[in-house]
């Protein structure tokens, strides 16, 4: 059967965000930028619900 | 021999035990729940710090630092470096006197993963030995090595003829 992988493609993208912004809020963090620190990890947890949004449509495709 | 101990037929490949019929493959579906699996723990991950940074923000942005004496002038000769802890008794730090009057003091955990740095006195050099880091003495900065961001200075004064701490110096950038 012929499968969509743009889900798996999608989810990658995420995992990849992930990884950037968690490096960034990190180093942001110890450079004493607290600001950016709270936007990076704001942004991380929307990353969440976006990849489980995209489980969700993409599962059965 | 008991019946459990024997070959029980003549074969070439050993794969007939395995029945589950997905065992040996990771399906699509499954990748996906892994990778949402994963955006989950990264995002539980940075919590801690998006929060303390959080409160760091609220209040206590002019972090106020207590005075503490270091040493006597007069026991610090030049080129030598003394260890203190600064600015709780956690923070270990790094005196160098380079000269009559000139004083430079870091916190010295390496800022690549926390290793204390040394003063190399023939070499004029704070090194760090984990990862063989090095850093400028007279700014902080890293010179060589895998870290990347200069340690956090110790404003020092002199009163009385002692070496006095004052504070922390925010980064600038
Ligand atoms: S901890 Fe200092 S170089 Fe790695």
């Amino acid at each position: 059967m012929k499968r969509s992988y743009r889900g798996v493609i999608l989810l990658c993208v995420v995992l990849f965000l992930n990884i950037i912004f968690t490096q960034k809020a990190i180093h942001q963090y110890y450079f004493e930028n607290y600001t950016a620190t709270v936007i990076y990890a704001v942004l991380n947890l929307v990353l969440f619900p976006i990849a489980l949004f995209i489980y969700h449509k993409e599962k059965n495709v | 021999m008991d019946k459990n101990n024997k070959i029980p037929f003549d074969e070439d490949n050993y794969t007939h035990n395995i029945n589950k019929s997905n065992e040996r493959k990771l399906d699509r579906r499954g990748f996906m729940k892994t990778m949402v699996g994963a955006a989950g723990l990264f995002a539980v991950s940075t919590l801690p710090w998006g929060s303390i940074a959080a409160t760091e923000l609220m209040g206590l942005r002019e972090k106020k630092y207590p005075k503490k004496e270091i040493i006597d002038v007069k026991k610090l000769n030049i080129g030598d470096a003394f260890e203190f802890a600064y600015p709780t008794d956690h923070d270990s730090a790094l005196l160098v006197r380079l000269g009559e009057n000139e004083y430079k003091a870091y916190q010295n955990a390496c800022t690549h993963l926390r290793c204390p740095v040394f003063w190399e006195q023939s070499k004029s050099e704070l090194v760090c030995p984990c990862h063989h880091g090095f850093f400028d003495v007279k700014t902080g900065s890293p010179t060589a090595g895998p870290p990347r961001r200069p340690l956090p200075e110790i404003t020092i004064q002199v009163e009385a003829g002692k070496i006095v701490a004052t504070g922390v110096k925010r980064y600038e950038t």
